[in-house]
């Protein structure tokens, strides 16, 4: 998932070992505590190791998620134009700004889930047609549930995963806790085969491998943990 | 790289980006406690501090009309003539049609209701307009997001919220929204907190930084003075 050498300050790749493709992870904690930096990092390390990547833009739209990673100095413009990334925005059309879609740039709706599924199911076949393995990243449901019944967010997340794990892709999805019924939160976690808990201050890894957990910080250069057990 | 305004807070820059601004700039911050603990002299303070600079500012009030406004400024002696009703200052009047007075609305004053949200966020964008052709950067004021949930659906507000972050944030403008603490479901506040980039506590005696683009978390105390809230 992350590069596991001396080259990986972050140590993320040492407390994720492989994820194994056409897996579903979910990330989750309260908010503010790192989650869509986690994104921003899944993003660039993936497309900078040579895999393509479909990002689902439903907390910032497509401006402000670019403005967010050059706080990093992980710049997207160039994977835009070489369409290694395929951005599927669903906030941007609600500043009632007019923009069209490009080759890698899709605009959709938040309320509007069936062309939300429509465009993945493109973005998907695309990327899978460039690469044998590619990266999914959903951030957040936390719009999606605000706009929509939480049932009909979790029948998207059976479709999203359906479509993600058929074409081989690895898909991360983020919730932020407590933003609806426990109920619906115990179902995506069945959903999951894969979870990573944030908390603030340490990350849990649960999977059929077992559990890890290390403690993390962010940094100019995205999240390190150290500590891992 | 990130880009820090000032908040118009003394004190707070510093505390926050060591002097040269303290609210990074293209953001929304969330500013929430109990009542009565200074969340809407945090608002007048943020929006002054524009207006002196020449950056226009769109305030959206549910709490307050244009007269109620002008007096809770005039109260700390800033120059009212400078600040509410000048050209830069752009008024979302969401709660004096409802009081049953009497106004029309002007190129900068937009009279809406709190029972329409959707009309205050047709408001919003025609206001938008306006302030982008004059100036590519802005302020606003959403005070407060507690009454418009009284008036209506929470998560409808929430929905609202979304819209108003999106708009503001594509136009270059830079954001404050006010919440009262425990006035909504918990489910609902933690999805203000999820949706905002920044978020401030304010419990009478102490300023908390929760969370901001690009420092941690941080506390100062705070003193509400005839000038306006201190930060120590």
């Amino acid at each position: 998932m992350f590069m596991k050498n001396n080259s990986d300050i972050t140590n993320l790749g040492d407390l994720l070992g492989d994820i194994e493709p056409g897996k579903i992870v979910l990330l989750y904690g309260p908010p503010k505590v790192g989650k869509s930096i986690f994104c921003y990092q899944f993003l660039y390390s993936g497309l900078k190791g040579g895999e393509p990547c479909l990002y689902i833009a439903a907390d910032y739209g497509l401006r402000q998620l670019e403005q967010r990673m050059m706080e990093f100095n992980w710049f997207l413009q160039p994977y835009i134009q070489s369409g290694e990334v395929y951005i599927i925005d669903i906030l941007t059309r609600l500043a009632g700004v007019k923009i069209g879609d490009s080759n890698a740039v899709k605009f959709s709706s938040v309320q509007n889930l069936a062309d939300l599924m429509v465009k993945v199911g493109v973005g998907t076949r695309s990327l899978f047609r460039k690469s044998s393995k590619f990266r999914a990243v959903l951030d957040s449901l936390t719009m999606i549930f605000a706009f929509n019944p939480p049932n009909l967010v979790l029948r998207l997340m059976k479709a999203y995963k359906n479509r993600v794990s058929e074409a081989n892709g690895i898909g991360l999805v983020v919730h932020t806790t407590g933003t609806v019924e426990p109920q619906f939160e115990t179902s995506l976690m069945e959903l999951a085969d894969f979870k990573i808990c944030f908390d603030g201050k340490s990350i849990q890894v649960e999977s059929s491998a077992g559990k890890k957990s290390a403690q993390y910080t962010i940094t100019d250069e995205g999240i390190k943990c150290w500590g891992i057990e | 790289m990130i880009v820090r305004i000032s908040s118009g807070i003394p004190g707070l820059d510093k505390l926050i980006g060591g002097g040269g601004g303290s609210l990074a700039e293209n953001t929304v911050t969330l500013i929430y406690g109990p009542p009565k603990v200074g969340k809407s002299i945090f608002s007048y303070q943020f929006a002054y501090e524009g207006l002196v600079n020449d950056e226009p500012c769109l305030y959206v009030s549910t709490d307050y009309g244009l007269k109620d406004l002008e007096r809770n400024v005039a109260n700390f002696g800033w120059k009212v003539e400078e600040y509410v009703g000048s050209e830069n200052f752009y008024l979302i009047d969401a709660i004096s049609t409802i009081s049953g007075v009497e106004v029309s609305s002007t190129l900068n004053y937009f009279p809406s209701s709190v029972y329409n949200p959707t009309d205050i966020m047709v408001k919003l964008g025609v206001a938008i307009r306006q302030i982008k052709s004059k100036s590519p950067r802005f302020r606003s004021v959403l005070d407060s997001l507690t009454t418009l949930m009284a008036f209506n659906d929470e998560l409808l507000v929430v929905r609202v919220l979304t819209i108003y972050i999106m708009r503001i944030k594509e136009s270059g403008g830079t954001a404050i929204v006010t919440y009262t603490e425990g006035s909504a479901d918990s489910k609902v506040e933690n999805m203000l907190k999820a949706i905002v980039d920044n978020i401030i506590h304010l419990d009478g005696e102490n300023l908390t930084v929760e969370a901001m683009v690009g420092s941690g978390k941080l506390k100062a105390h705070y003193n509400i003075t005839s000038s306006g809230i201190v930060v120590d």
